[in-house]
C-alpha cells in the first residue's frame, strides 16, 4: 500500500506470502468466472468482497458489484427492505475495503455510486466522515466525499462553515479545512447577494484568518487563505489602454523602400526590409478581445479604416491578448510629398473591447501622431555604426514624450472602479500585517505585505503611476533575500519588477535615466534618447507597456542571469524591434537593445 | 531505465516490446469501433481473460493508464509506434471523454479526474494524432481544476496537489496551450489560468529540509521533486528551485541498496526510484540524460532519436 513503511522480508514470511499469492490467484480466477458468466449469487458476491478486502484497487471487482446490484435490485423490485439491504451490504464492503486502504479511489467511487442511488441513510455518512477526519484530517478522498454528501443532504453552507471553523480552531494547520472553507465562501460570494453582505462576509473572514496568522505566523495555511481573500477584495478591474506606439503626439519620419510598381526591391534593400505597412501598437492593462476596425477607428488620408486588420500580439492565441497590433498599409501614400499625415486612433467610443471577465472598455481614448514618408536614399543605406562610448551620453533636458495615459482618455472621464471599502480593507490589512511582522519574522508574511502594498498602489491609480509604497516593497524583498536565501532568485526577480515600475512610472524619476546618445556616426540630430537602466541589479525585465516609446535601452551591468531569461524578456523588445525595422533605420523610431554585459 | 547512458542492465528490447504488445486489445471488426469500448492496452493478464463463447476473443479491459504506460515503454525501448493500429485506439478513446472534458479511464466505468486526462493527452502526443480527444474541452476541465491557492486539484473543487499540478500543466503543454513565454504576462494562458499563483504555490512546496512536499504541511517526498520540479520546469521557472537543497534531500532518500524510497531512510521502491532519478535529471546531474518533462521520459525516448 502506498505510504506504508517497508521492512526487509524474513524467509518464513516469504513462504507465507507465496501461499497467500496462490490463494489469491485461485480466488481471482473463480471471481472472473462468475463475472464472465454473470453470476450474482451470494456466494459469488462474497468472492468479490474477499478480493476487494485484499486489494481495494481491483476496479473490475467494483464494477462487477455494480452490475450485481443492478441485477439483484431488479429481482427484488417488490420489497423495499431487501433493496435497502442490498445497498447496505455494498456500504459494508466499501468500509472493509477502506480499512485496508483509506485512500482507495475505487472504494470511494463505489460508495458515491451507492449513495447516489438514493436508498441509503445519509446521517451515517457524516459519522463515518468524522471517524476518517480523526484518523487523517488531510485525506482528500474523504473531503471530496464530504462535499458530495453535504450536497446530497442539502446541508446549509453555514453549518459546513461552522464545521470547518471547529476543525481549524482545533488545528490551524489543517490545510484541507481551509480549502473547504474557501469552497464554501466562494458559494456564498457567488450568490451575489447585496454588496454590503459580501463585504461583511469578507471582512469577517479577514478577522478569522488573522487569529490563525497570529497563532502561527509561519504556517502556510492561513497565509494562502489570506491571499485568496485579497483576490476577492480586489475584484476584476475594467480594461483600459495603458500604452501605445507610436507615442501620442509624436512626429515620425518613415523612410524605406516602398514598393512602387516599377522599382524592384532588390535595388534598394540593404539594411531594411521593404516597407509596406506601418504598425500601430495598443497595450491594455489586461487581456482583452474584440479589438478590430469596428471598435478601433483609424482616421488618416492614406488608409481606409475597414482595411486595417488588428491582430493580437500573443503567439498562442488568435483572439485575446494584452497587446494588439494593427497595420497601416503605406502603399497609398504619395511618396513625392514629404508633408506629414496626421493619423488619429480612437477607441472606447463603441462597445466591443472586452476583458476575459466580461468587462467592457468603456472609457474613450483618442490618440494622434504624424507620419511623413520619404523613400530610402542610397547614402543612408550604409550600415550605421554604433560606437559605444560612455562619454557620449548627454543629459536629457527636454521633457520626455507622453508616458502617462490618464492624459489620453477623452476628457479624463475615468471613474475609479475601486470602492472605498476595497481600499479601506487593504489599508486595514496592511496595518495588521505590519503589526504582526513587528513581532515575528515570517517570510510568507513579508511576501504578503509586499503584495498588499503593491495592490494598494494599483488600486489608488489604475495606470500604476503612483508607486507610493515601492521603497517599502523593495526593502521587503531585500530582507527576504537574506531571510530565505534558497529562494533569493525569486525575490530578486520580483524586486526587479517593482523597481522597474518605480523607475518608469514617474516623469521625474524617468528623466534622470534618460540621455541623448551622440554615438551614432551618421546621426545629425541630438541622437536617439537612451533609457539607461544599467547597474540596477535587475534580474528580470517587465513593465514593457512603459517601454514602448524607448529608442535605445541600456541594461548593462545588471543581473539578467541567463540567455533564456534575456530571450524571453527580449522576445518583447526584439519582436518589436523586428516590427520597427520594417521601417528604415535612419529614423527616430529605432528601438535597439544595447549590449548587455552579464556578470 | 532510460536515463542511464550505458545500459549495464541487459534489457532485451524486442522481448519487452513483444510482451507489451501482447496486452493490446483489438476490435474484432470495424463495426466494433462504434460500440463505446476503448481499444487500448490492458494492464496485466488479470484483466485480460478469454470470452467463454469464443476462446480466442479476449474481453476488453483496456485502461488509459496502462495504455500510457505501454506506449511510454515502447518508446523507451525504441519501438516504432507507427506499427501500432493507432487509428482504432484513438477513435475509441473519444468515447472515454466526458461532457465536462474529463476522461474516464475504462469504458466499464470508474472515477474520472486529471490523471486520466493526462494519460489521454500523452497518448495522443506520443501517437502524434489528436483525433483521440477534444483538446478545447479538456483545457476547460483543467482550468476548472485550479484551486483558490493557485494549485490544481484532481477534480474541480479538490484540494491542490503536486501530482494534479503536473497532470494539469503537462497536459496543457502536450496539447499545445503552453508556449515558451509562459511566465510573461502577455502569454495567452495567463488570461485564463492564474500562472503567478500557481508559481507561488509550487515554490512554497520546497520546504526547510530542501525536499519537496505534495501539499502544504505534508512531509517532503522523493517523487514530488519530479511532480513539482517538472511543473515548474514546464513553466520555465526551474531557476527558482533551491537545487542544492533539493539535491541533498534526495540523497538522504537514496538507499544503501541503491534506488530511492519515499522518505529518508526508507527502503527503495521502483516508483520512487524512477521519479528520484528523473528529478536528478532535471537538476542536471552528470551522467543522466535530459528529460522531456511533459512526458516523463528522456528526450531521446520521447523523440525517438
Amino acid at each position: 500500500m502506498h505510504g506504508r513503511p517497508r521492512t526487509a522480508p524474513k524467509p518464513e514470511d516469504a513462504a507465507a506470502s507465496a501461499a497467500k499469492a496462490q490463494k489469491l490467484r485461485a480466488l481471482q480466477s473463480q471471481f472472473l468466472s462468475y463475472h464472465h458468466d454473470r453470476i450474482y449469487t451470494k456466494e459469488a458476491l462474497d468472492t468479490s468482497a474477499k478480493l476487494l478486502e485484499i486489494n481495494p484497487e481491483y476496479y473490475t471487482a467494483w464494477n462487477y458489484r455494480k452490475l450485481a446490484v443492478e441485477h439483484n435490485v431488479k429481482e427484488s423490485e417488490s420489497s423495499p427492505e431487501s433493496v435497502k439491504s442490498i445497498f447496505d451490504e455494498e456500504l459494508k464492503v466499501v468500509e472493509n475495503a477502506l480499512r485496508q486502504n483509506f485512500k482507495s479511489y475505487g472504494a470511494w467511487h463505489h460508495r458515491k455510486w451507492v449513495l447516489s442511488k438514493g436508498h441509503s441513510s445519509l446521517d451515517h455518512e457524516l459519522r463515518l466522515l468524522d471517524r476518517f477526519q480523526k484518523a487523517d484530517p488531510r485525506n482528500f478522498h474523504a473531503w471530496n466525499y464530504r462535499r458530495f454528501v453535504a450536497a446530497l443532504l442539502g446541508r446549509s453552507v453555514e453549518d459546513e462553515l461552522q464545521y470547518t471553523e471547529d476543525l481549524i480552531g482545533n488545528n490551524f494547520s489543517n490545510y484541507s479545512a481551509w480549502h473547504n472553507r474557501s469552497m464554501l465562501l466562494s458559494e456564498i460570494l457567488k450568490k451575489k447577494e447585496q454588496e454590503s453582505y459580501s463585504q461583511d462576509t469578507i471582512s469577517k473572514e479577514y478577522e478569522f484568518v488573522l487569529n490563525a496568522l497570529y497563532t502561527d505566523p509561519d504556517d502556510q495555511s492561513g497565509w494562502f487563505y489570506h491571499h485568496w481573500l485579497l483576490d476577492q477584495t480586489s475584484k476584476a478591474k475594467a480594461p483600459l489602454l495603458v500604452s501605445s506606439w507610436p507615442v501620442p503626439g509624436s512626429e515620425l519620419v518613415v523612410s524605406g523602400n516602398v514598393s512602387l510598381g516599377d522599382h524592384p526591391l532588390s535595388s534598394f534593400s540593404k539594411v531594411t526590409v521593404a516597407l509596406e505597412r506601418f504598425p500601430v501598437v495598443l497595450y491594455f492593462n489586461q487581456t482583452v478581445e474584440g479589438v478590430n476596425s469596428s471598435t478601433v477607428a483609424i482616421q488618416c488620408t492614406f488608409v481606409q479604416n475597414e482595411d486595417v486588420t488588428w491582430k493580437p500580439f500573443s503567439p498562442q492565441n488568435s483572439w485575446a491578448s494584452k497587446v494588439w497590433v494593427g497595420y497601416l498599409d503605406l502603399s497609398g501614400v504619395d511618396h513625392h510629398s514629404s508633408a506629414p499625415h496626421t493619423v488619429e486612433v480612437k477607441l472606447g467610443h463603441h462597445k466591443g473591447i472586452m476583458s476575459s471577465n466580461g468587462l467592457q472598455l468603456s472609457v474613450p481614448f483618442d490618440l494622434s501622431f504624424r507620419v511623413s514618408v520619404k523613400p530610402l536614399e542610397t547614402q543612408s543605406s550604409k550600415d550605421e555604426k554604433l560606437v559605444w562610448e560612455e562619454d557620449k551620453f548627454y543629459a536629457c533636458e527636454m521633457p520626455i514624450p507622453c508616458l502617462c495615459y490618464d492624459g489620453i482618455s477623452v476628457g479624463n472621464k475615468y471613474e475609479p472602479t475601486t470602492s472605498d471599502w476595497q481600499i479601506g480593507t487593504i489599508a486595514e490589512e496592511i496595518s495588521q500585517i505590519r503589526n504582526l511582522l513587528a513581532i515575528s519574522d515570517s517570510k510568507i508574511g513579508k511576501i504578503t505585505l509586499a503584495r498588499l502594498l503593491m495592490a494598494h498602489d494599483v488600486m489608488s491609480s489604475p495606470y500604476a503611476t503612483k508607486t507610493v509604497h515601492a521603497e517599502e516593497v523593495l526593502g521587503l524583498y531585500s530582507e527576504l533575500m537574506k531571510l530565505d536565501p534558497s529562494h533569493s532568485q525569486y525575490y530578486k526577480d520580483e524586486r526587479s519588477l517593482v523597481l522597474l515600475q518605480q523607475l518608469l512610472s514617474s516623469g521625474g524619476t524617468l528623466l534622470k535615466h534618460c540621455f541623448y546618445y551622440g554615438g551614432i556616426t551618421s546621426s545629425s540630430t541630438h541622437g536617439p534618447i537612451c533609457l539607461r537602466l544599467n547597474n540596477q541589479s535587475i534580474s528580470r525585465m517587465g513593465a514593457f507597456d512603459k517601454l514602448l516609446w524607448v529608442q535605445m535601452l541600456d541594461l548593462s551591468d545588471n543581473e539578467l542571469h541567463s540567455i533564456e531569461v534575456l530571450r524571453a524578456s527580449n522576445h518583447w523588445l526584439s519582436t518589436l524591434t523586428r516590427r520597427m525595422c520594417d521601417l528604415a533605420t535612419e529614423t527616430i523610431l529605432v528601438l535597439r537593445l544595447n549590449r548587455v554585459k552579464m556578470l | 531505465m532510460s536515463p542511464f547512458d550505458s545500459l549495464s542492465l541487459k534489457v532485451h528490447k524486442d522481448a519487452v516490446a513483444g510482451w507489451v504488445l501482447s496486452f493490446q486489445a483489438h476490435p474484432r471488426s470495424k463495426s466494433d469501433l462504434g460500440n463505446g469500448q476503448f481499444y487500448g492496452f490492458h494492464g496485466s493478464r488479470s484483466s485480460q481473460f478469454p470470452s467463454k463463447d469464443n476462446a480466442i476473443f479476449i474481453q476488453n479491459g483496456s485502461h488509459l493508464a496502462s495504455t500510457y504506460c505501454a506506449l511510454a515503454i515502447l518508446k523507451i525501448v525504441g519501438y516504432n509506434l507507427s506499427n501500432i493500429d493507432s487509428a482504432s485506439m484513438l477513435t475509441s478513446m473519444r468515447s472515454l471523454q466526458q461532457s465536462d472534458g474529463s476522461f474516464m479511464p475504462i469504458h466499464i466505468g470508474a472515477e474520472r479526474d486529471l490523471r486520466f486526462l493526462y494519460c489521454a493527452a500523452a497518448i495522443c502526443f506520443m501517437l502524434n494524432n489528436w483525433n483521440g480527444m477534444d483538446r478545447e474541452k479538456a483545457k476547460e476541465y483543467i482550468l476548472n481544476c485550479q484551486s483558490y491557492d493557485g494549485g490544481f486539484g484532481l477534480t474541480p473543487g479538490s484540494e491542490s496537489h503536486g501530482g494534479a499540478a503536473y497532470c494539469a500543466i503537462a497536459s496543457l503543454r502536450l496539447m499545445g496551450f503552453i508556449g515558451d513565454d509562459c511566465l510573461s504576462n502577455a502569454s495567452a494562458l495567463s488570461s485564463k489560468a492564474n500562472i503567478q499563483s500557481l508559481l507561488d504555490w509550487s515554490l512554497q512546496r520546497q520546504v526547510a529540509d530542501g525536499g519537496i512536499q505534495g501539499r502544504p504541511n505534508k512531509a517532503s517526498d522523493t517523487c514530488y521533486a519530479f511532480w513539482i520540479g517538472a511543473t515548474m520546469g514546464t513553466l520555465g521557472a526551474n531557476k527558482f528551485i533551491d537545487e542544492r537543497g533539493l539535491r541533498s534531500f534526495l540523497l538522504t532518500c537514496q538507499s544503501e541498496y541503491g534506488g530511492f524510497g519515499k522518505f529518508p531512510k526508507e527502503l527503495p521502491d521502483l516508483y520512487h526510484s524512477y521519479y528520484g532519478l528523473a528529478a536528478f535529471s532535471i537538476l542536471g546531474e552528470a551522467g543522466l540524460k535530459p528529460l522531456c518533462l511533459e512526458l516523463g521520459l528522456t528526450e531521446g525516448a520521447a523523440t525517438g532519436l
